[in-house]
Order: structure tokens, then C-alpha cells, then sequence
């Protein structure tokens, strides 16, 4: 698989970690790509998140049949919804965040509307300073396990697999909304 | 590919056994039994993650001409093709996006 963004000056893509065609490299879900953009880590999170409307290219993931990706919004904070809007007021909420270290990792479901109801994609995203710059990562996976570092620092077992993460994250967000009144 | 399609494929490789009998059969069609050993785990349970890849379309079974009590399984292309341009499609996506992110950082500082 080829960079996704050749040809882009300045932009760096790291390979993806897909080897579906080599026999005896497992099989994965995995997708890694990084960009250096010119922003401190806290600018360019701060864009990542709250800008997001203004910069979000039409992908045309979100509704079937209709032009355009709506317009997408972060609520800030674990348990915000990443969600987007469109012109007729309608929204769809894509997925909610579950880590969210301003200036460094944003981690946040990610389900598109063809999804079954259980099926969940995670996306990791990882802001690190390069000199006066942001090196940005994306990684976005559909089941293979978190990181084994950020696994300890949630309390996960190691082995749990996404799908029994983003389970967990449900019932615990589903505990909170209960407690604070039906958010 | 439909998008149903690819659910039930991630559905189905959502589990780490079953991913290690794809990568096997990725090597190469198998028996029942050989999946079982090789991958540890008791044949009954074997048996249940084989029929969930079956009804998912991952693998598909035959029987083993030398043998016909024997059942062979190999892993259908279609499936793996369907994961592989989710991939892609996925990994293009989040190029543009970042390209889109710098574009909009750049426009900012001048």
C-alpha cells in the first residue's frame, strides 16, 4: 500500500501496518499514518478538535444518499461526542471520546452508519512536538488491541480485544450518564 | 463490496482465534483438527469459531477427498479482498484529513 498523501510537499506518511497479502504476518485491522504539520502540540490539538468543521474534507462516510459529511463537532472532554450536523439540522453521532489529553492523544469511537449496532472502529490520534512543529498520528483500528502501554494505564488486561474495550467504555459511560441525570 | 458484507467480516476477525486460523489458512487449506492443534484450543470450541467464519463468509469447507468424514477448510478471497479496501479507503481518508489539518494550520499563521 502506497503513501495516502504522495505527492503532498512537506507531508510524511508512515506505511500502514497492513499485510494481508504476506503469508505469516497476522492479520490486522490496523491503519498508522502521521503528518507534520506547523503548530505547537496544543494549537494543533486545539484545531484538531475544535476547528474541525473548518477543515474536515467531504468524505462522504456519514450519510448515505446526501452530499457532504455534515458539519463535525467535538464536545470536549471523556464521554463528548464527536458528532456531525447537516444543513437540514439532523445529526449523527459518529462516536464518543474516551481519552482526551489536550496537547497529546485524543482516542474516540469511530462508527460509520453502515455499521451493525455492536460494530465499533477506534481512532487513536497522537500529537508530538518536532522542534517547533507537531508530528500528528492517526491510528485507526477495527480490532487489534490497544497499545500494550496504554492498556496498563487504563487497567485493561493486555490481551482484551477493541471490541470488548469499546464494550467497557460503553457501560462505563452509560454509568455516568445515569449518575449525572440523563446527559 | 457491501458494507454488510464487510461488517460481518469484522464481526467474524474480531476475536483472536479466529484470527489465527485465517492467518493459518492463509498458508494453506487445513483440517478441523490441525486448526485445533495448532492453534490449542479444545475442538468443540474450535468447531463454533470455524461455523461462525463459515456463516460469515471468511472460510468455506470442503471434504477431504481421500476422506469424505474429513472436512478441509480454506479461506474464500472475497472477505480478505473486502478488509483490505476498508483499509485503504481508511488510510487514504485520514491522509486527506491531515493534509486538510496542515492546510488549515498554514492558512492560520499568515
Amino acid at each position: 500500500m502506497g503513501a495516502a498523501v504522495g505527492g503532498v510537499e512537506g507531508a510524511f506518511a508512515e506505511g500502514a501496518e497492513v499485510r494481508l497479502g504476506d503469508v505469516g504476518a497476522p492479520v490486522t485491522s490496523k491503519v498508522f499514518i502521521a503528518l507534520r504539520v506547523p503548530a505547537d502540540p496544543m494549537r494543533t490539538f486545539e484545531v484538531f478538535t475544535q476547528e474541525i468543521a473548518l477543515w474536515w474534507q467531504p468524505s462522504g462516510l456519514f450519510r448515505v444518499g446526501a452530499t457532504g459529511d455534515g458539519r463535525l463537532a467535538f464536545e470536549p472532554g471523556v464521554g463528548g461526542r464527536l458528532f456531525t450536523t447537516f444543513d437540514d439540522g439532523s445529526t449523527y453521532e459518529i462516536g464518543r471520546v474516551s481519552v482526551w489529553e489536550p496537547g497529546q492523544r485524543l482516542v474516540f469511537a469511530w462508527r460509520q452508519p453502515s455499521f451493525s449496532a455492536e460494530q465499533s472502529t477506534e481512532v487513536e490520534v497522537c500529537f508530538e512536538a518536532v522542534g517547533e512543529e507537531t508530528r500528528v498520528s492517526v491510528e485507526h483500528r477495527a480490532w487489534d488491541t490497544i497499545p500494550r502501554k496504554h492498556a496498563a494505564r487504563h487497567g485493561f488486561p493486555e490481551h482484551v480485544t477493541l471490541q470488548r474495550v469499546a464494550d467497557w467504555w460503553r457501560g462505563a459511560l452509560e454509568g455516568l450518564r445515569e449518575r449525572i441525570g440523563g446527559l | 463490496m457491501s458494507a454488510y458484507d464487510l461488517d460481518r467480516t469484522l464481526a467474524a476477525l474480531a476475536d483472536p482465534y479466529r484470527r489465527r486460523v485465517v492467518d493459518l489458512l492463509r498458508e494453506r487449506p487445513h483440517r478441523a483438527g490441525e486448526l485445533a492443534e495448532a492453534t490449542q484450543i479444545a475442538f468443540p470450541l474450535m468447531s463454533r469459531h470455524l461455523k461462525t467464519l463459515r456463516e460469515s463468509g471468511v472460510v468455506e469447507e470442503d471434504r477431504d477427498p481421500f476422506d469424505s468424514r474429513v472436512r478441509i477448510y480454506r479461506l474464500r478471497p472475497e472477505p480478505m479482498a473486502d478488509l483490505k479496501a476498508w483499509l485503504e479507503e481508511t488510510e487514504a481518508l485520514w491522509g486527506r484529513q491531515l493534509v486538510a489539518l496542515k492546510a488549515h494550520l498554514q492558512k492560520g499563521r499568515k
